[in-house]
């Protein structure tokens, strides 16, 4: 047996090869993505003076300085809320909209499907602040300028062509079968399509909840034209409150803090259903 | 239990005829196969006895109520799809138990049926396992343990077979037709495999082109074919067949291939009306177990033929010959073929058995004359 131990074995893997340079492109990639941000961060903490002063310094005294300027002088928690409504219900009304055009359009076949498709597709293609103007107009007629109901609308809009493109691919990915074999066994087509197709899709519909989220939450150029004061959101609250003669520095700083942190939280607190959603359909028998 | 009648149904897909005038009325507990090539038609017609396709026109009736236009959940039915239709996400206990909990069942009671159940189908020990940790032969237990689970009145298998290798497939046959039997539930069947619906089937309808060819049991299928594409389609290897012409010669009539003549008995070929067929094209048609072969020619082996590849199967000796420009194969014992030569370009005499002659039409594919040989008329069927 000893004998032919050695033959037995497969011809030897190559060796493998620890690839520092990997790690070194890793980290520099790193570097550059956290280092502006790190940056900002700290400018926030820092007092009016230090912030604009021309040397850049590392090592500074903290001061709260920018967010009590922000928070209790401009109340800017009220945007911060804002916001969260707005990219909350959107992100709601556009995925639950856009989840059943997605099932139409992978389900059925009817006259003029793939011009759906196309013309849904084309919709992401128009730069959204080319129609900024006829939007402002039939907002201001219809009364939804500066009301958190309007921003909602428009953003549900924007993000439906993105809905609908993401899902039709997933679910096209899930065969019709599971849905016939649930009615054969005595489902309606509703709740077949909640109890079967509804759990196998709970991953990609995360993944594009997500994205749409952040959109939302990130939108500057409606915002900006058609609120005021009501229903003002943070991206043009931020602009609003830090830049007027002169950029305050520091109160900017403060400001991306505010924005980016509940991003943040919530991408790590998601990111491995963010993965899963992404790459469903690619790892599947 | 129920009784299926399935009335001039039809389905069009634009100007597409996917099913065309099917007449089926299956009895209670039978258990009857759609055989036939893919796209004839036969899925589609399983789909619409289930409910998941609506008919064109026509009508079905399941135990006297007509269901041709109700949705599935109304139909009462069981349906193992191809490839099986079990739900990813839940474990084998959730997919068996779903159509009991989609009726609103106790939780002791479809723990207790599926239990049951699992056992029959050998898979208690996996109960808790998700599809993805299963092996085909696993997951084909389970979809079929879901369609057993509930009381259906009729069952609908789409090729469940298909995935399996040979050896789990020929197991496979005798459970599910001795499971068919013993729950004597009214069972349809779709399949390709021709020894599948053979061996399995009470009945065989076979289909082409979304059309009916016949509909009749796997033996009167096998020996009295409807048309040469029925003749050819069962059995294996397949039905040899010949272009010929009936002549008369030397008092008898024979027919006669490019290269040989094929001697046909005499009473047969007068009670079959051939006389007002002469002069005329046919199809000759013999399966290769009808076809002997000896070393030398004699009075009965008159036909010559080179032996262009010799099979051994184990019992039986396959021999493809060629007579002239024709492929002809025959099947044989080995004993019977023993001493005969086996090397590839030796010449061999081979004689058609009269009896076991078939004549179809080559315009229309229907069967002028059945074998002599068969008695399977005579049978009660």
């Amino acid at each position: 047996m000893k004998k032919f131990a050695h033959s037995m074995e497969s011809p030897a893997a190559p060796s493998v090869q620890r690839n520092w340079w990997v790690y070194v492109v890793l980290i520099l990639v790193c570097l550059v993505n956290f280092v502006p941000y790190l940056w900002v961060v700290m400018t926030g903490f820092m007092d009016g003076a230090s912030a604009s002063s021309a040397t850049p310094a590392w090592f500074f005294t903290p001061s709260l300085e920018a967010f009590h300027y922000l928070i209790v002088e401009k109340d800017i928690m009220k945007n911060f809320f804002n916001s969260v409504i707005v990219s909350l219900a959107s992100t709601f009304f556009s995925v639950t909209i856009g989840m059943f055009c997605a099932y139409a359009l992978a389900r059925y076949d009817f006259t003029g499907r793939d011009d759906v498709s196309f013309w849904v597709l084309t919709n992401r293609m128009m730069p959204p602040v080319a129609v900024l103007i006829p939007i402002f107009v039939t907002f201001q007629t219809a009364g939804l300028l500066d009301t958190l109901a309007g921003l909602i609308l428009l953003y549900t809009a924007m993000q439906l062509p993105f809905v609908v493109w993401m899902l039709t691919g997933y679910f096209r990915d899930i065969p019709r079968r599971y849905e016939e074999s649930a009615m054969v066994d005595g489902d309606t087509w509703f709740s077949a399509f909640r109890k079967v197709t509804l759990p196998l899709m709970m991953p990609s519909i995360t993944a594009t909840s997500i994205f749409v989220m952040i959109l939302s939450w990130n939108e500057f150029a409606f915002a900006t034209f058609l609120t005021s004061t009501q229903a003002k959101t943070m991206p043009p609250a931020i602009m609003a409150y830090s830049i007027g003669a002169d950029i305050r520095w520091n109160v900017l700083g403060a400001a991306v803090v505010l924005i980016t942190a509940p991003l943040i939280l919530f991408v790590l607190l998601l990111q491995r259903q963010l993965i899963s959603g992404l790459s469903q359909g690619v790892v599947r028998k | 239990m129920a009784d299926i009648e399935i009335n001039s149904l039809m389905k069009q897909f634009g100007t597409f005829k996917a099913v065309d005038d099917v007449n089926i009325t299956v009895n209670d507990g039978e258990f009857v196969f759609l055989l036939g090539p893919s796209g004839c038609g036969k899925t589609t017609t399983l789909r619409m006895i289930a409910g998941l396709e609506m008919p064109s026109s026509g009508r079905i009736a399941i135990d006297g109520r007509n269901v041709t236009f109700l949705r599935p959940r109304y139909r009462n039915v069981g349906m193992v799809f191809q490839d099986y239709g079990l739900y990813r996400h839940l474990t084998v206990f959730g997919n068996i138990a779903y159509p009991l909990e989609v009726r609103r069942l106790g939780r002791a009671e479809i723990a207790s049926k599926v239990e049951a159940v699992a056992r029959t189908m050998q898979i208690t020990e996996v109960l808790q396992r998700k599809p993805d940790q299963l092996s085909a032969g696993q997951l084909q237990r389970v979809a079929i343990a879901r369609m057993l689970v509930r009381d259906a009145d009729v069952f609908l298998m789409d090729e469940p077979m298909s995935h399996l290798d040979a050896q789990l497939r020929g197991q496979m046959r005798a459970e599910l037709r001795h499971i068919q039997k013993t729950v004597g539930v009214t069972t349809i069947f779709v399949t390709h495999d021709q020894l599948e619906a053979m061996t399995m089937a009470d009945r065989i309808i076979v289909m082409k082109d979304g059309e009916m060819l016949q509909f009749a049991t796997p033996r009167e299928i096998f020996e009295r074919p409807a048309t040469e594409f029925v003749a050819t389609f069962v059995g294996e290897p397949q039905m040899n067949i010949l272009d010929a012409r009936l002549i008369r010669l030397e008092g008898r009539i024979v027919a006669m291939t490019e290269h040989f003549a094929v001697p046909l008995d005499t009473d047969w070929a007068e009670s079959n009306g051939l006389v007002a067929r002469l002069e005329t094209p046919v199809r000759v048609g013999i399966r290769p177990e009808h076809i002997a072969i000896r070393e030398k020619p004699d009075a009965d082996h008159r036909i010559v033929a080179e032996l262009y590849s010799f099979e051994p199967t184990g019992a039986e000796n396959l021999y493809v010959l060629q007579c002239g420009s024709v492929m002809v194969t025959t099947r044989s014992s080995t004993t019977e073929t023993a001493h005969l030569s086996k090397q590839e370009g030796s010449s061999l005499a081979v004689r058609f058995d009269p009896n076991w002659i078939y004549l179809f039409d080559p315009a229309t594919g229907r069967t002028i004359a059945q074998a002599a040989g068969s008695d399977v008329s005579k049978e009660d069927i």
